[in-house]
């Protein structure tokens, strides 16, 4: 259908944050905008717990499910922390089998809403925070699902191994052979922000800049949480790709890591969040959807987890770089879904693994 | 013709016995023929179902199947061998020489034994990776050397290869200890009176009579290693491979292209049960033997100013799977960094609050594995029980048939199963995946042949004429089964829990095929942390999960088990 | 009570028969031995009673009833039997009492009914002081009295021993065997009695079957047995005899030795060869030839051993045949000396087979 760009800027600054959201054949319009009411808390307080799947780190991802268990006692927030890709797969095998255990869905590599929309896995409900507070290009016009959080893929390095002045400053340095065998990174097959991330860079860089990066025996790990996490341990001086969050947050922790926001562009993840139509906690699933992109949530995200929200009342963390401030790459879900099986199996060539 | 007449006073119902045994055979052929079944319907044929040999073709001539499988036999013939070059001379010690702590040694082997290898892997990644490792960092502490200078890459084949023989050897010990444990001494008198010295003798007597042993452990070892899904997931990726195993486990990511994954599983099969004859026919039909024989108590080397060196060596070979791992893990779940050691100012609980306060799947977890591991044990130790008594006492024609279902499993690797498990399992009529129940069927199934393999030893202790006094006196088969045998063999039957139990938390290699968010097993939950790298998560519940088991094992601790019974201890006086 | 009847009864594994066509009939209250070496075939008839085994032809049956055939057996539980075997098979588990009661308790007796036949039985066995022990803690003679207990206190119809007193030592056995004879003449169950101890079977036996290969070579009472043996087999299993072999002279003389021997027993046919039995302590010695030449041999001692009570000598014959002689320790001649053997007609018994 449709791809919007935006010709406003956006509210906070001038990077362009192109999200496309395409609609399937289902030509539905999204239904109308829903509020927290108390009904839907009682129903919600019925069914007793909500099933979140999510690629999320884990202590932001259940810092959300307390805050939640917090707002509304009487759920009880079950969290199926696993890479994006791999909760794809899962998702996937679990619906083959009419296996129905997920309310709820956040995934860091948005293409994945096409096929579910595609294969009518997903409700229909806007709640009514996206529907007054959210930008028109962030939302899905038939209100499958919404967009959570954005952040980026960056990279960083470990300040005790790496001095300031020698660090990195763009994802072409990555290629010189000092940093051979101290880089760590993502792998595609598992996490939705490296799947994306790795599109982008293609599409910018071609694949030829994932050959020569393959010559650096670059750590593999699986997560894109994983790999600031090993830049502290110090297990490896340099990511090449990984969730910045993750380092703004262990930095804010005292732990030795910066990260560096290349100079051609830092791939931009979306994720968005939907409830799948066969929910087993419907109820709870909507009142988790609705209070997930509320002013006050989405400020915690802001707040605490380092990440970035549209929504329109959310004020920047005062000390964190803006978005606006960031060279982004621009986003594509189409073209992640259409390239996916060819950038999981050239990636899986490349890097033998 | 007389008609037989109105039966004796005392039983006039039906005898359950025969039904009762025909349905267990039932059972075995549904869990074990099912799976292998639809294994074979995948590797054999097209999606549309056409016989075709094309799945195969496809993986070996793509080298991307070459490489894993070429990888595999790497691992699997090395650390058998390793296995073996360790094992052999700890279990001469331990078994027929007066080398002090004896029993302690014992103990550690069996503690890493019952260690799951995927935690081990975890914990040596704590220890051994190049830069971040506990023991590189104490290297260049020690050497002043440059940063990036490294004593241990855990990340790479030799990694792999030295954590899997860490946790494979005890397998080989096993059967070597037990080859020598039961050798009469006599044996080793009439070299000594000869005029044999004790190297004399341990050359030509003991070794010789051990080899056997020796031989079958380490098929038994590479087996082990080939099979291994843990430690080469989390080992292998970042080092750069992958093998056999966790390669059929990436034909599972979106999406799946299962009759490759069968294809592959095929191979893995066909080498198991090839490997399982060449050990029958080594060595003959024990497997796990009877404590005890009938001759007299074994003699001792002595080995004087040697003993304390010999005492050393034991205990520095098992740093490598109990000391030093556990060490690690303790370290990671009390700081607040992994790879840092611990001091008191750093000391924190934090790691454990989140654990079992803020992960959200952490009392699932623990629900279900501990929910699994009682029911495959109880399930499993009354189906074993059966089985052995039905082919001990050949009860029924073809009971040797059943004999061999129940030990047939052995010969299926675990991440095959899971496989086979998988495909069978999520479609009609029986859609058992999403539930425990196929995680039930998958455990079973993997315990059930060591299980029955002692229950088996443990029923030819009991004299057949216990069980016909009590048929004389009324009794059915059943009954008696009940009455007088069960009781009789009790210990044996709590070991076998223990065992079965214990084998359900360490077990990945199905679980990880098999699992939902809803039946999430422990050892699964670790493999995730790993996935996003959460190290200190994993400490905690890794240390929790060996807590489990070690009470499970101590609150039984007088059972007979790697040198834990009344025997064993007179062998060791 | 019931009698036992054999049809028959043949079990064959392979091609062995280790019950060859046996037909025995063991009235009601009678105590019938089966004697025999080992692999003869008792224990095997036993366990065929028992209903342990199933025949492979033939038929057994108790009283009225058809028990065992090939075509159907009945299971020992059924067979109101009771056995006592060769290794006692007290279960170490349960106390002296709860392995006695074991048979009542099946049978759902009530408890009362129980502790009167109980206090009955231990003090006929003599064990009240032992009730509470464990079968460990006693000797091999207690436990085999509380094997006997247990087995009489269900009064079964039928009463099985298999070798029951072969793990006793020499005094307890001579005891045990008038003890055993003395409850079932008080009891008076018909009873089947397996052993290879010649003087057990003579001391309890109201009928003694002598097997061997598998079939019954002789069947009658004690005193049949030991005076009137009717076949080779007989004569050499009970009591120690000589079985002398040559040809018949008619009906009843043979040559053996260069001498004729005036026997009695079997009709002999003329020119057939023939054997004769005669017991050890039958045949005279003496160092001169003896006034009556009737059934005179000449010999040479080769062997002489003194026994304490009688000495034991083996001679030589001209022939080369050898004969065994038990005679009281005042007739002591040294070997290598001249003898003349006399063989009292009424000794010499021509054997049929």
């Amino acid at each position: 259908m449709k791809q919007k760009l935006s010709r406003r800027d956006l509210l906070k600054g001038s990077a362009a944050l192109g999200l496309t959201a395409i609609s399937a054949s289902v030509k539905a319009a999204a239904p109308e905008p829903s509020a927290i009411t108390p009904a839907l808390v009682e129903a919600a307080k019925k069914e007793g717990k909500v099933v979140f799947y999510s690629s999320m780190d884990l202590p932001v991802g259940e810092k959300l499910g307390k805050a939640f268990e917090a707002a509304y006692p009487g759920i009880t927030m079950q969290i199926e922390r696993s890479g994006s890709e791999r909760l794809f797969q899962r998702v996937d095998q679990e619906f083959a089998s009419n296996i129905r255990a997920a309310d709820v869905i956040n995934t860091s590599d948005a293409s994945h809403t096409i096929p579910w929309k595609k294969n009518g896995w997903l409700a229909a409900f806007v709640p009514e925070d996206v529907a007054r507070h959210f930008p028109e290009q962030y939302r899905d016009p038939d209100g499958m699902f919404a967009l959570t959080r954005v952040y980026l893929s960056s990279i960083a390095y470990n300040t005790a191994l790496v001095k300031a002045e020698d660090a990195p400053k763009s994802f072409a340095d990555l290629l010189d052979p000092k940093w051979a065998g101290k880089m760590v990174k993502g792998h595609p097959a598992y996490s939705g922000t490296i799947m994306t991330a790795t599109f982008q860079m293609v599409r910018e860089f071609g694949w030829e800049y994932y050959e020569k990066l393959a010559k650096q025996r670059v750590m593999q790990v699986q997560s894109s949480t994983d790999p600031p996490k090993k830049l502290a341990l110090g297990e490896r001086a340099v990511m090449a790709d990984g969730n910045e969050y993750n380092v703004v947050l262990l930095k804010e922790a005292g732990q030795p890591v910066e990260p560096v926001y290349p100079t051609e562009g830092a791939p931009t993840i979306s994720g968005p969040t939907a409830i799948f139509a066969s929910a087993p906690h419907p109820n709870a699933a909507r009142l988790f959807q609705a209070w997930l992109h509320t002013r006050e949530t989405q400020q915690f995200f802001t707040d605490f987890t380092a990440q970035y929200s549209v929504h329109a009342q959310v004020q920047s963390k005062p000390g964190r770089r803006k978005i606006t401030d960031i060279k982004l790459m621009k986003e594509d879900a189409a073209g992640v879904e259409a390239m996916a099986e060819e950038i999981k199996t050239r990636y899986a060539r490349l890097f033998r693994v | 013709m007389t008609t037989v007449a109105e039966v004796a006073p005392s039983k006039s119902r039906i005898d359950w016995t025969k039904p009762v045994l025909w349905l267990f055979s039932a059972v075995l052929i549904a869990l074990i023929l099912l799976p292998m079944s639809w294994l074979a319907v995948f590797a054999f044929t097209t999606k549309a179902r056409q016989p075709t040999l094309q799945n195969f073709i496809t993986l070996f001539s793509d080298p991307d199947f070459l490489d894993p499988l070429l990888t595999t036999a790497i691992i699997a013939t090395t650390s058998a061998a390793i296995c073996c070059v360790v094992a052999a001379p700890i279990s001469w010690l331990v078994s027929r020489t007066d080398m002090p702590g004896r029993q302690i040694i014992r103990a550690l082997v069996t503690a890493s034994f019952v260690t799951p290898p995927f935690l081990g892997a975890v914990a040596w990644e704590l220890l051994a990776a190049p830069n971040s490792g506990l023991l590189n960092q104490l290297y260049r502490y020690l050497t002043k050397a440059e940063s990036d200078a490294v004593l241990f890459n855990i990340y790479s084949l030799t990694g792999i290869i030295f954590v899997i023989s860490c946790y494979t050897f005890p397998f080989v010990f096993v059967l070597v200890a037990n080859a020598l444990d039961n050798m009469p001494g006599e044996l080793e008198d009439a070299s000594a009176i000869l005029g044999g010295k004790a190297w004399t003798t341990a050359r030509r007597v003991t070794i010789p009579l051990a080899l056997p042993a020796l031989v079958a452990g380490s098929l038994i070892a590479f087996l082990q290693a080939m099979t291994l899904f843990g430690s080469p997931a989390i080992l292998a990726l970042p080092a750069g491979f992958h093998t056999m195993t966790t390669k059929i486990w990436s034909l599972f990511q979106y999406p799946p292209k299962l009759e490759l994954a069968a294809a592959a599983a095929v191979p893995l099969l066909l080498l198991t049960i090839v490997l399982l004859q060449a050990q029958k026919f080594i060595l003959g039909r024990r497997g796990y033997s009877v404590l005890g024989g009938k001759y007299g108590p074994p003699r001792r080397v002595e080995m004087k100013g040697w003993r304390w060196v010999a005492l050393a060596f034991c205990l520095i070979m098992l740093l490598n799977p109990v000391f030093l791992p556990y060490f690690a893990l303790f370290n990671a779940a009390f700081s607040p960094n992994a790879t840092t050691l611990v001091t008191p100012g750093t000391f924190t609980l934090h790691n454990i609050v989140f654990v079992f306060t803020e992960l959200s799947s952490t009392q699932l977890a623990l629900k279900n594995t501990v929910i699994l591991g009682t029911a495959t044990a109880t399930v499993g130790t009354i189906l074993a029980l059966v089985i052995a008594y039905v082919t001990t006492r050949r009860v029924i024609t073809g009971s040797r048939v059943l004999g061999f279902l129940a030990t047939a499993p052995v010969a299926v690797p675990g991440i095959v199963l899971g496989v086979g498990l998988f495909l069978s399992y999520t479609r009609p009529p029986f859609v058992l995946y999403g539930t425990l129940w196929i995680l039930l069927v998958a455990f079973l199934t993997i315990n059930l042949p060591s299980a029955y393999q002692q229950l088996q030893a443990a029923f030819a202790t009991i004299h057949p004429e216990l069980e016909e006094a009590s048929r004389i006196l009324g009794a059915s088969r059943l009954q008696s089964l009940w009455r007088i045998t069960a009781p009789l063999l009790r210990t044996g039957v709590i070991a076998t829990w223990c065992f079965i139990f214990i084998g359900v938390m360490r077990e990945l290699s199905a679980a990880i095929i098999l699992f939902t968010s809803q039946t999430k097993v422990l050892s699964v939950l670790i493999y995730d942390l790993n996935e996003s790298g959460d190290l200190a998560a994993i400490a905690v519940l890794g240390i929790a999960m060996l807590v489990i088991t070690f009470a499970v094992v101590l609150a039984v601790n007088r059972i007979p088990m790697f040198g834990g019974s009344a025997g064993a201890r007179l062998r060791n006086s | 009570m019931a009698s036992v009847d054999l049809r028959g009864l043949t079990k064959r594994y392979g091609s062995t028969a280790a019950v060859d066509d046996v037909s025995l009939r063991i009235d009601h209250g009678q105590l019938v031995c089966l004697l025999g070496p080992s692999g003869c075939g008792k224990t095997t008839t036993l366990r065929l009673i028992a209903g342990f085994l199933e025949p492979t032809k033939g038929e057994i049956h108790v009283g009225e009833r058809l028990v065992s055939s090939k075509a159907r057996t009945l299971p020992p539980e059924q067979r109101n039997m009771s056995m006592i075997f060769q290794s006692y098979a007290l279960w170490p588990h349960m106390t002296v009492a709860e392995n006695i009661v074991y048979g009542l308790r099946l049978r759902k007796v009530d408890r009362e009914t129980i502790a009167k036949k109980l206090a009955a039985i231990l003090a006929t066995t003599k064990l009240e002081s032992l009730a509470q022990r464990y079968p460990g803690e006693l000797s091999g003679g207690q436990q085999q009295r509380v094997a006997l207990a247990r087995a009489l206190i269900v009064e079964p119809e039928t009463l099985l021993l298999d070798e029951p007193l072969s793990n006793l030592d020499a005094n307890l056995r001579e005891e045990m065997r008038f003890e055993i004879r003395r409850l079932h003449d008080e009891y008076r169950y018909t009873t089947v009695y397996v052993t290879h101890d010649q003087s057990e079977a003579m001391t309890t036996a109201d009928l003694i079957a002598v097997m061997n290969g598998g079939k019954i070579d002789q069947l009658g009472t004690p005193e049949d047995i030991y005076a009137r043996p009717q076949s080779e087999f007989v004569a050499r299993f009970i009591g120690a005899s000589n079985v002398l072999k040559g040809t018949a002279r008619d009906e009843n003389h043979m040559s053996f030795a260069g001498a004729t021997l005036r026997v009695i027993g079997a009709k002999l046919a003329a020119g057939q060869s023939a054997a004769v039995a005669i017991r050890q302590h039958d045949i005279q010695l003496a160092t001169q030839a003896p006034a009556s030449g009737e059934n005179t041999i000449q010999a040479t001692v080769t062997r002489q051993v003194y026994l304490g009570a009688s000495r034991d000598y083996v001679v030589e014959t001209a022939d080369g045949s050898s004969l065994r002689i038990v005679t009281p320790t005042d007739v002591a001649v040294e070997k290598g000396r001249e003898v003349w053997l006399t063989l009292p007609p009424d000794r010499c018994r021509a054997l049929s087979r």
